[in-house]
């Protein structure tokens, strides 16, 4: 395969993007590589840095939920589970923890995924409010990605919509 | 209950002619609204869970069990067919699982969530398996509140879960690519883009017989639509390296293939002794075999076939009676030296 950049050498450099989700390839030679800024031959990944940062950022968390004056209640009142459990089994343990430890949970939640707004199905009984909220966070991202890629007929549809839904309180 | 999951016609499974993706499969954790997760209700709760859920599901799902009241060999039996999870398989408490009557769609009661609903389908059918899944989640939530919350989703358990609740899987066959040493950057590629590799039998089960799961990892920021059609787009790249690897494999290795589906046919038509994990890896073999064109007179449904019976539940099922580890290496070899015992029958004699 050669080189998609200068077309003439062999490709040895072969990178994978992820970008929003999105794979890119790219194949280029090591010059065209090189001049892109890339190091060819950089070393590996840095584990034992990885692993004390990662060690930091848990002894901090730990710190936080140890801490009795930590903001909010230290156990879910519907179901009783504490801080220290969901920290040690990560698992919550109802529905209400979610919002209960909302401050811890949600750059562990963040962390794992992809962002921090459901973007999928919204069950048929929720309220329309719940449906609103919903359905503005997927325009908002569409005006987003629409804006990011220069098409502005597009996002000013999308803006039109947004201002279309019914007025209404974002719901938890 | 041998004969609950219909064996896919050739047309369904065999479409792409090469037998790559085996199974589509798409999973969906619910919970019901200010309930506890199972792991904190009392025994009461989650025992009225499963009342409220059999009788949401009596129509779509009419086969309803409690794990509690099913043999240690049915258990397995389910377990070997994908429909409960290893959790349950080893005794959740007050668990349950409701089965439609063909298998393809079913829900597991107070696994780690309270509700875990499942679509399966034959072949690459990530969408229609969506399609069933959604309509039967729609379906159930007819009579159950679900909890969601408009940031987070569908709230489950495991954080790992929130947004959609989605894990959407396709079971694969490389033995190709894990002949030639080419798997080993594909399960970490696909690790880097958020896919997850396991073995036939999910978390923590090795890649027997060259069997794959791969599967999505993020629930929460992405649409089901675009999961779904992110990992369809990958899983036919896969099997294209998959093709193609095996077409180097019949060129350029034609006599180590040749070799190795004949001592697989060989084995398998001739042990006296069969563990469970040689016969899944002899029969992957001949699979291999079979798919490149060099092992005449077996069909690959009649080794999927196979694949499934010889499982440790599924040959005690056959027989009728529970079998030491012992007896069912001897039944398990029996059974494959009756069916692949050469000559092999003609073809048109064996599958109607």
């Amino acid at each position: 395969m050669l080189c998609e950049s200068c077309h003439e050498k062999e490709a040895t450099v072969h990178l994978t993007h992820v970008v929003d989700g999105k794979i890119h390839k790219h194949h280029l030679c090591e010059e065209c590589a090189a001049q892109k800024g890339l190091d060819v031959h950089a070393q590996p990944l840095d584990l034992g840095g990885m692993m004390e940062n990662l060690k930091a950022q848990l002894a901090q968390l730990k710190d936080t939920l140890d801490r009795p004056d930590a903001a909010g209640p230290a156990a879910c009142p519907a179901c009783g589970t504490t801080r220290m459990e969901i920290l040690k089994r990560g698992r919550l343990g109802c529905d209400r923890c979610y919002e209960v430890f909302a401050a811890e949970m949600l750059p562990v939640v963040v962390s794992l995924q992809h962002g921090d707004q459901h973007l999928g199905k919204v069950p048929r009984r929720a309220s329309a409010g719940l449906k609103n909220s919903v359905e503005l966070a997927r325009l908002r991202r569409e005006l987003d990605q629409a804006v990011a890629a220069e098409n502005y007929e597009r996002a000013a549809k999308l803006r039109d919509q947004i201002k279309a839904l019914p007025p209404g309180e974002a719901q938890p | 209950m041998n004969e609950r999951m219909p064996v896919p016609g050739p047309e369904a499974v065999y479409e792409d002619a090469f037998g790559i993706t085996l199974s589509s499969r798409i999973r969906l954790a619910r919970n019901l609204r200010g309930v506890p997760f199972p792991d904190k209700a009392s025994p009461a709760v989650r025992q009225d869970v499963v009342a409220r859920v059999r009788a949401a599901a009596q129509e779509p799902l009419p086969d309803q069990r409690l794990l509690a009241a099913c043999t240690p060999l049915e258990r397995q039996q389910l377990f070997e067919d994908h429909l409960i999870s290893h959790a349950l398989l080893e005794g959740r408490p007050d668990s349950a699982v409701c089965l439609s009557l063909d298998c393809q769609r079913s829900a597991m009661v107070n696994e780690e969530d309270h509700l875990r609903i499942q679509a399966l389908r034959p072949g690459l059918a990530l969408r229609v398996a969506w399609a069933d899944a959604d309509a039967l989640d729609d379906a159930l939530e007819r009579r159950l509140d679900y909890a969601f919350s408009a940031a987070l989703g569908f709230l489950t358990s495991c954080p790992s879960n929130v947004g959609t609740g989605m894990r959407a899987s396709v079971l694969m066959h490389l033995p190709a690519l894990v002949l030639m040493g080419e798997m080993d950057p594909i399960v970490n590629g696909l690790g880097k883009i958020g896919l997850a590799v396991r073995g036939r039998w999910g978390e923590g089960t090795a890649a027997l017989g060259h069997m794959f799961q791969i599967s999505n990892q993020l629930t929460l920021g992405v649409p089901e639509s675009r999961t779904i059609e992110d990992l369809e787009a990958i899983v036919k790249e896969v099997a294209g390296h998959e093709q193609n690897a095996r077409e180097r494999l019949r060129r350029e290795r034609r006599t180590f293939a040749e070799d190795l589906a004949a001592r697989a046919a060989g084995i398998l038509g001739a042990a006296r002794l069969m563990t469970a994990q040689e016969a899944l890896e002899r029969l992957s073999e001949l699979r291999l075999g079979i798919a490149l064109g060099l092992v005449r007179g077996i069909g690959m449904p009649q080794v999927d076939r196979l694949l499934r019976e010889v499982q440790p539940a599924h040959l005690q099922a056959a027989v009728g009676r529970n079998l030491t580890a012992a007896e069912r290496d001897m039944e398990r070899a029996k059974r494959l030296r009756g069916e692949l015992r050469r000559p092999p029958k003609p073809l048109a004699k064996r599958i109607p």
